[in-house]
């Protein structure tokens, strides 16, 4: 959402920026790079009827493997599909399918929550790696039960 | 504007009802690729559904929750009308609110509830899914008065929260500030503290970034950046989870 850059800025205390030669050291030259790298979100429970969803899976082959789960020979009678950020959109998308080919069979229970991401931000500079900086920031998810109602 | 609208290219998101209803000399095959070259979208309306929640209170309020909607003022004009007085001029302040979102407005949807329950607090919520109709027309960029009408299924979704009770055996239901027991078995005991206590807009918190010790990374000084990196991460997720 908001660029990295920014963040660090309002954080580290700001190198003067750009190559003026007149300047006597060359470390203080040196502008602070960072990369921004994402860490896995904080642990993922996962029982066998758990899918998380993803952007990078292919979108029948998530599908697809969703069904397999309720049909199929493990047979569960619910599985939990959760998405997180925009993957939010495609879970629903497998739910609502997933609901559409049973034919009314499967309902869906929703629901919200927020999590908590952590990115590292890592000085481009390997001799800089003093102070490894972290931002933490919130993200929606949904979780989806997709089950056959008991009745 | 971005001329991909939600879900053209994405093959298999769209498998349901995709239907291009075209009043356009090119045939609907190669409509697709049409937008993705001449053609902007210049309408988008949204069909009429019932709404998922039968039998609420008249005058509830309900946020449509739009791609580029400001959070900032859904949540100023929402939060305004939950936490008014009765004493202020205004009328009293609601009991209920329905946020509403379809395509990608969807995580923006989830994130207003959520922003919502965080500052209100003891809001019984409630969740549907489900698909959406929603007509767009096209309008041809190289001139002439070339026009497409598409209709799509998009994945919609509808939060009701809620001060009074709802029924808790409604498939969606969420009660107050816990997680149902979609969650419970796994992170019940995990879970650090309420997410009322959480603001959203962190930043960078210095005591924070201390915890995940800097000298692991400096063992590695000639393996490449992200063996490096993949290092950090084996030796900082155990000790961060233990400390949260």
């Amino acid at each position: 959402m908001a660029d990295p850059r920014s963040q660090v800025s309002a954080s580290v205390p700001q190198k003067p920026l750009g190559f003026s030669a007149s300047e006597g050291t060359t470390i203080e030259m040196d502008p602070m790079e960072y990369t921004l790298r994402k860490r896995l979100p904080r642990k993922l429970p996962k029982r066998r009827n758990d899918v998380y969803i993803n952007m990078k899976t292919d979108f029948k082959a998530q599908l697809a493997r969703c069904q397999k789960l309720l049909d199929g020979g493990a047979g569960h009678r619910e599985i939990c599909i959760h998405g997180l950020g925009l993957a939010i959109n495609r879970a629903i998308n497998i739910a609502l399918q997933l609901q559409a080919f049973s034919q009314g069979a499967l309902q869906l229970a929703a629901n919200t929550s927020t999590v908590e991401l952590i990115d590292d931000l890592e000085p481009d500079d390997p001799d800089e790696a003093g102070e490894p900086l972290t931002r933490t920031r919130n993200n929606s998810a949904i979780h989806i039960k997709v089950f056959y109602p008991s009745a | 504007m971005d001329l991909r609208g939600e879900y053209l290219p994405l093959q298999g998101e769209t498998t349901t009802a995709d239907s291009i209803s075209a009043t356009l000399p090119s045939p609907s095959p190669g409509a697709k690729q049409g937008l993705a070259t001449g053609f902007k979208k210049v309408l988008r309306t949204e069909e009429d559904s019932p709404s998922p929640f039968p039998g609420l209170l008249p005058g509830v309020l309900e946020m449509r929750v739009k791609e580029g909607s400001k959070i900032r003022n859904l949540m100023g004009f929402a939060m305004a009308r939950m936490q008014s007085d009765p004493g202020d001029s205004g009328q009293a302040g609601l009991r209920q609110v329905v946020f509403t979102g379809s395509g990608r407005a969807v995580t923006k949807t989830i994130t207003c509830a959520e922003i919502m329950k965080r500052k209100v607090g003891g809001l019984h919520q409630l969740t549907k899914l489900r698909y959406k109709g929603v007509q767009e027309v096209w309008e041809s960029q190289e001139g002439g008065d070339a026009e497409m009408t598409i209709h799509r299924t998009v994945p919609s979704i509808s939060i009701l929260l809620s001060k009074d009770p709802l029924d808790p055996l409604e498939p969606g239901y969420q009660p107050p500030e816990t997680q149902t027991a979609l969650w419970e078995e796994r992170e019940g005991a995990d879970v650090p503290q309420p997410a009322a206590k959480r603001s959203f807009d962190q930043t960078v918190s210095e005591p924070q970034s201390k915890r995940f010790c800097p000298q692991d990374l400096q063992g590695f000084p000639g393996s490449s950046k992200r063996v490096a990196h993949k290092l950090l991460f084996c030796q900082i997720r155990l000790p961060c989870s233990v400390l949260r």
